[in-house]
């Protein structure tokens, strides 16, 4: 059996006074590929800050656990350190700064990903296109050696093609590697090339359910919205 | 590929090791060498006082140290020139004069540094430099203090009609207390490219730059970036007067890297000629919470990140 890997109990967390989830509680196990699917302003950007650290969220209250150490409390750099990484929905620009020059700072491994070379000299995050920049947030988590990377929307603006190129990488550098991977999704569409383990539904801060058939989730968001999600999942939750 | 240290460490090196030869290098008040270039006269500044009656127009007053520098003929290298303050509580008073002839290409790499941290030294430096007609300079020009020097910089550059300049400054260790001019007469159809990059730790900072478009379509860029670490102060005037139609434009910006830093920045731009067209840009700011988390995220340091943010910013 497959060892958890992150652990999140009751994870509640702010921002300006106001409460963004209410109560998470979420695993996953080494090498597995989970799903969270959500509404806009449903939390699914917080969870991901919050997970790796983003200190503009104050925990009120739960824990977070990695490899069974709690690191709720931990830096963001000291989680990157034990194998936590995030890719970025809307990544910062950085000006002044080339992609060359933070891979050449924070790399732990050497990669190729030819599309990726046009980005090296370029400055981070400025002047890219959509699909330029989900392609530098892929090589830099990638960069990291990571053993468990979330993917926030990683699917956003990406037409079919460069979706499917994008989930390939994915899956060779890092799921066929035994890394962990949660891919945080509006609309799902990665969701057929990667397919998830589980997949989970966030709504208001809270996870309301679980599904290990993406699709029918993915059916039945599409027919009903997110609005009956809870009624219509309610039964099927595994 | 393993992390990098990107820290600068000091003390700085001394400047052979980077530049190649110096053509004149003055510590404390000897001069340590000179190298002779075949088409280029150099001396120390009281020598030429004697020796070239019409250098007296531009030293004003008989210089005590410093160098003379004439380019009569093309040369393929960089010129390089250093002032070092080598002994502690040295006062230092300069007259530095650089005159450039008619359509040379000239690239200098002038270095003012103190070999240690906590030296106490003063070095006053006022340079004249002209840049006869079709002159083409890039001027690079750094300082590398210790942590209780005082300096005072004044440099001026005359452009006659065609010339251009690329003046490079940076302050890669700052004196306790710093102040810097820099005072540019543009003559017809010259242009001038200025990029001052100030770093600013634990020290108070003067700056003030001023172009004068004085001929007939002359043109002036100027970038100032100023960076206020722990404990420091900076005050910035960067100013163009155009007396003449020609174009120029500021851009300065400031970061503030820590919350006890202050940093008051001053644009003007003066126009009396109706042909002229003068802008600027100004801004002062922190650095990005949003960016700093980024790279944090990245597995950086807030020390680290910070110092790439920094760098990024500098880059001008």
């Amino acid at each position: 059996m497959k060892k958890i890997l992150l652990k999140i109990k009751k994870i509640k967390a702010k921002a300006n006074e106001r409460e963004i989830l209410k109560g998470v509680s979420f695993q996953i196990k080494r090498g597995e590929i989970q799903s969270l699917l959500g509404p806009n302003a449903s939390g699914k950007s917080t969870f991901a800050q919050v997970i790796i650290g983003n200190p503009k969220y104050k925990i009120t209250g739960g824990g977070i656990f990695f490899e069974g150490k709690e690191v709720t409390k931990f830096s963001p750099e000291r989680r990157v350190k034990l194998g936590m990484a995030l890719a970025w929905q809307s990544p910062p620009k950085i000006k002044g700064v080339k992609l060359s020059q933070v891979l050449e700072r924070i790399s732990q491994r050497e990669i190729e990903i030819e599309e990726a070379k046009s980005l090296l000299e370029k400055e981070v995050n400025l002047d890219l296109s959509g699909g330029e920049k989900k392609i530098s947030e892929l090589l830099q988590v990638i960069s990291l050696n990571p053993k468990l990377v979330i993917f926030d929307e990683i699917d956003s603006g990406l037409d079919i093609k460069r979706l499917e190129k994008v989930a390939k990488m994915i899956k060779k550098e890092l799921v066929d590697k035994g890394v962990s991977v949660l891919l945080i999704t509006h609309l799902g569409q990665i969701l057929q090339f990667l397919k998830p383990n589980l997949t989970n539904v966030m709504l208001n801060g809270k996870i309301i359910c679980k599904g290990r058939d993406f699709r029918k989730i993915l059916r039945t968001i599409k027919k009903y919205d997110y609005e009956k999600c809870k009624k219509c999942l309610s039964a099927k939750v595994s | 590929m393993t992390m990098k240290n990107v820290k600068n460490v000091y003390p700085p090196k001394f400047p052979e090791k980077k530049f190649g030869r110096v053509h004149y290098w003055q510590i404390d008040h000897e001069v340590k060498n000179i190298f002779e270039i075949g088409g280029v006269t150099i001396l120390p500044s009281s020598e030429a006082w004697q020796k070239f009656a019409w250098t007296r127009k531009f030293f004003g007053e008989k210089p005590k140290e410093g160098y003379f520098i004439w380019v009569k003929r093309k040369i393929d290298f960089p010129l390089t020139t250093c002032i070092t303050i080598a002994s502690p509580k040295i006062s230092q008073d300069l007259r530095n004069l650089l005159v450039i002839e008619k359509n040379i290409k000239v690239r200098a790499n002038v270095i003012c540094n103190a070999k240690e941290k906590f030296l106490c030294g003063k070095h006053l430096a006022r340079g004249k430099l002209i840049l006869k007609e079709g002159v083409f300079l890039e001027y690079n020009h750094i300082h590398k203090w210790g942590e209780k020097d005082n300096v005072q910089a004044d440099y001026e550059f005359t452009l006659e009609k065609g010339a251009r300049l690329i003046y490079n400054y940076r302050n890669l260790f700052p004196p306790e207390n710093l102040e810097f001019k820099t005072t540019i007469h543009s003559g017809e159809n010259t242009s001038s490219n200025l990029n001052f990059i100030i770093n600013s730790l634990n020290s108070k900072t003067k700056v003030k730059d001023t172009v004068f478009l004085e001929g007939k379509n002359s043109q002036t860029v100027v970038r100032l970036r100023l960076v206020g670490r722990k404990k420091s102060q900076i005050e910035a005037i960067s100013q163009i007067f155009a007396t003449s139609p020609g174009k120029g434009h500021l851009d300065c910006q400031g970061l503030l890297v820590d919350k006890t830093a202050k940093i008051s920045l001053i644009p003007q731009l003066v126009c009396q000629n109706k042909k002229a067209q003068i802008t600027h840009e100004a801004s002062i700011g922190k650095v990005s919470e949003e960016e700093l988390t980024y790279l944090r995220m990245r597995g950086l340091t807030e020390k680290e990140a910070i110092d790439l943010i920094v760098s990024g910013f500098l880059k001008v």
